[in-house]
């Protein structure tokens, strides 16, 4: 209470000293504020971006190391690589459920796809080049190409890839069809090859394997492609007018009961965090994945979208050091001053008994209440200011957020978000590969939140208490005698 | 040491200087500011340090006023050793310091040192400055006065408000630095009659370091200081 009291005393008795120091720490708190507003939108931006993208590893070849010797000019050499990437051992459903059972991976997803023929439609034009897809065969050959259509069955709607980033668009879609899509022989086909065949939703389609086995597919949807420079210059057909879209269990039923027929898998884990792909992939070797396959991430992918961002993050971060250096050089040189101009007093209250701790205390008690305000002042103007430019890149992300959720809803037939469209899985979300998480931001918030304030007091009291240390010192150093023999 | 010793009665030793001695952190092995002084002070008695400058007045008056400690020797107190006791504890509760200067804080008022002293003494009374205006007013110090800023005070006024402050905890001893050095003769001699009424009647031990022969013509007890001359 004394030290309380005296600082309260002091205080009023300096004002004018000690509204220079409030008014110099108004300005480190409305600069600390403006700044630590910019850095938390930004940190949230960050964060809010890179969530909306899963932490994705696939599975790809490992190029670099199977051209390793490789000679282009020798005929040999060629041939030695053509061998090696023929010769690679792929791998299974089964090799899929065994590598993702791993603690780091969350969950996982996969396309597979088989070559069929048609039976009781055309193939959209001969001209097309069905290239075999990317993927991972398996089976006695890889025989796609020589077929007329390509059925991609997808374990989940988070392996719809086309639909999520918009390749592809649903053009009309039966009512239940995302109740069934998943559960038998349903497919999607392209409007090229609806058109070409005059088939409508609910018509039946037949497809016959190189065995002669016939599969009976129901059309529940029709999507068109929209990337643009898709169509081969050579066709007037899309490269996904002969692709039938179904669910990986419809694939897998004809793999079984055709186990001659080649398949390619593509899969897609979800892991807990990119730091962790490395140890993933040795632990897919020590399953037996071939060492001519690498795990890629789509770390890059998601980073890169926050590049500015990050760059205003570290711009303000830097401000904020140089603020608190200048601004604490500043206050230590003023309390240096106050020091000297106080120090009879100081030799007088020591004289009378005061220890050195007590004065201690209650040179830093008027300096902090002082700073308090100061705070709090610069806190308000700081909010004032910042609030609008931190607002209006929240504002952006929200909108941009938004249009994107939009789009994706149009991309998979126009379905209303909130009821029409499936849940994907366990995890809750309509979430997806670059998509952001739906209804993310109810609000713009205050940006100065409760962090942002406790940083600054914490910022504040820190600079209060360094810059005192000058104080501190020189009470402990003082001989009150020498002081008052020197006022003497 | 002793040089003259007015009156010698019953022992009440409240403060003994034990071959106390003294030498800067900084000053060689045998340069002594002080050495070897043995006084002892009783209650009731006034007591005058005298000696040249460069004798080490102002030194012994660190020592006992707890500002410094002793190099060798010791100093007792109530039957305590400085060396063992709280200092600041000791300079706000047991001893009051008045100084040539005054030492008062000029942002305040008369009666705001006072209390500021009963403040770090941690004295708990209600009507603080009431104590003040009574103390003030047993220096010969009018009511009025309480409320002005000390710089508005005369010189001798000044001094009374710095021993009503050193009385303000009621210590056992008061010890002073040339409290008249600034004052003219009749000032000089109204303090020395408040310092008198402090040792006689009241019972305290004053100590007053000097160079004036008329503080010296009036205290019970002198003490010479003699300037410590290096062996080396």
């Amino acid at each position: 209470m004394f030290i309380l009291k005296n600082a309260w005393i002091s205080i009023k008795r300096n004002k004018g000293r000690n509204i220079l120091i409030g008014i110099i720490i108004l300005i480190i708190a409305c600069a600390c504020t403006i700044t630590l507003a910019i850095k938390n939108t930004a940190g949230y931006l960050i964060d809010s971006y890179k969530s909306a993208y899963d932490k994705e590893v696939t599975i790809s070849f490992n190029r670099e190391n199977m051209m390793k010797g490789f000679d282009p000019s020798q005929a040999e050499s060629r041939e030695n690589v053509r061998e090696k990437f023929d010769n690679i051992e792929s791998f299974t459903i089964s090799d899929v459920e065994s590598f993702a059972d791993s603690e780091y991976i969350e969950s996982y997803y996969y396309t597979y796809s088989i070559g069929l023929n048609g039976n009781n439609i055309e193939k959209a034009e001969i001209e097309l080049n069905n290239d075999m897809p990317n993927g991972f065969g398996h089976g006695k050959e890889n025989n796609m190409s020589s077929t007329d259509f390509t059925l991609t069955g997808y374990s989940s709607l988070d392996a719809m890839s086309e639909f999520i980033n918009g390749t592809y668009t649903m053009n009309e879609i039966t009512d239940n069809a995302w109740d069934i899509a998943f559960d038998g022989n349903y497919v999607f086909i392209n409007q090229e090859l609806a058109d070409y065949n005059d088939l409508n939703l609910n018509d039946k389609i037949k497809l016959d394997d190189e065995d002669g086995n016939t599969y009976e597919f129901e059309i529940i949807g029709i999507f068109k492609e929209n990337e643009e420079g898709s169509t081969d210059a050579m066709s007037m057909f899309s490269n996904s007018a002969n692709t039938l879209v179904t669910n990986a269990s419809a694939v897998t039923g004809i793999t079984t009961s055709n186990e001659d027929l080649q398949a390619t898998i593509n899969p897609t884990f979800i892991i807990d965090s990119y730091d962790n792909a490395q140890k993933l992939q040795d632990e897919f070797y020590e399953k037996g994945l071939n060492e001519n396959f690498v795990l890629q991430t789509n770390e890059e992918e998601a980073t890169s979208g926050v590049s500015s961002i990050e760059n205003i993050n570290s711009f303000a971060t830097t401000f904020l050091i140089v603020t608190l250096i200048i601004g604490g050089a500043v206050l230590f040189i003023i309390n240096m001053i106050n020091i000297r101009e106080r120090k009879y007093e100081i030799g007088v209250l020591r004289t009378i008994g005061i220890s050195k701790f007590k004065l201690t205390m209650q040179f830093v008690s008027e300096l902090v209440i002082v700073s308090i305000v100061a705070l709090i002042l610069g806190a308000g103007i700081g909010a004032v200011s910042s609030k609008g430019v931190s607002n209006s890149l929240l504002a952006n992300e929200i909108n941009s957020s938004n249009e994107r959720t939009e789009e994706i809803g149009k991309n998979f037939g126009g379905a209303n978000m909130n009821g029409g469209m499936p849940d994907r899985g366990n995890r809750g979300e309509m979430r997806g590969k670059g998509m952001p998480v739906v209804q993310a931001y109810d609000s713009i918030d205050a940006v100065v939140d409760i962090k942002v304030l406790l940083e600054l007091l914490g910022i504040g009291l820190s600079l209060v208490l360094v810059s005192s240390i000058a104080s501190m010192v020189s009470i402990q150093r003082f001989s009150p005698l020498t002081i008052l023999k020197e006022r003497s | 040491m002793v040089n003259k010793e007015k009156n010698t009665s019953t022992k009440n030793i409240i403060l003994s200087i034990k071959n106390a001695s003294y030498r800067y952190s900084d000053a060689e092995e045998d340069d002594y500011a002080l050495r070897n002084i043995s006084f002892d002070f009783e209650s009731g008695k006034i007591y005058a340090i005298r000696g040249r400058s460069g004798t080490g007045k102002t030194t012994l008056l660190s020592l006992i006023s707890g500002l410094e400690r002793c190099t060798e020797g010791d100093i007792i107190f109530d039957g305590k050793s400085l060396k063992d006791m709280n200092l600041d504890k000791y300079r706000n509760s047991d001893i009051g310091i008045v100084f040539q200067s005054y030492n008062l804080l000029p942002f305040m008022t008369a009666s705001e040192n006072i209390i500021l002293s009963m403040d770090a003494n941690g004295l708990k009374i209600k009507n603080k400055k009431g104590k003040a205006i009574e103390l003030m007013e047993k220096v010969g110090l009018k009511e009025i006065y309480a409320d002005r800023k000390v710089l508005r005070l005369s010189g001798g006024e000044q001094q009374r408000v710095a021993i009503a402050r050193s009385l303000s905890y009621n210590p056992k001893m008061i010890i002073a630095d040339e409290p008249t050095g600034n004052l003219d003769k009749q000032t000089e001699a109204d303090i020395l009659e408040i310092f008198k009424k402090l040792a006689h009647e009241e019972k305290k031990c004053v100590i007053i370091v000097t160079h004036s022969q008329n503080v010296c013509d009036n205290v019970d007890v002198i003490y010479d200081l003699k300037k410590v001359v290096s062996k080396s």
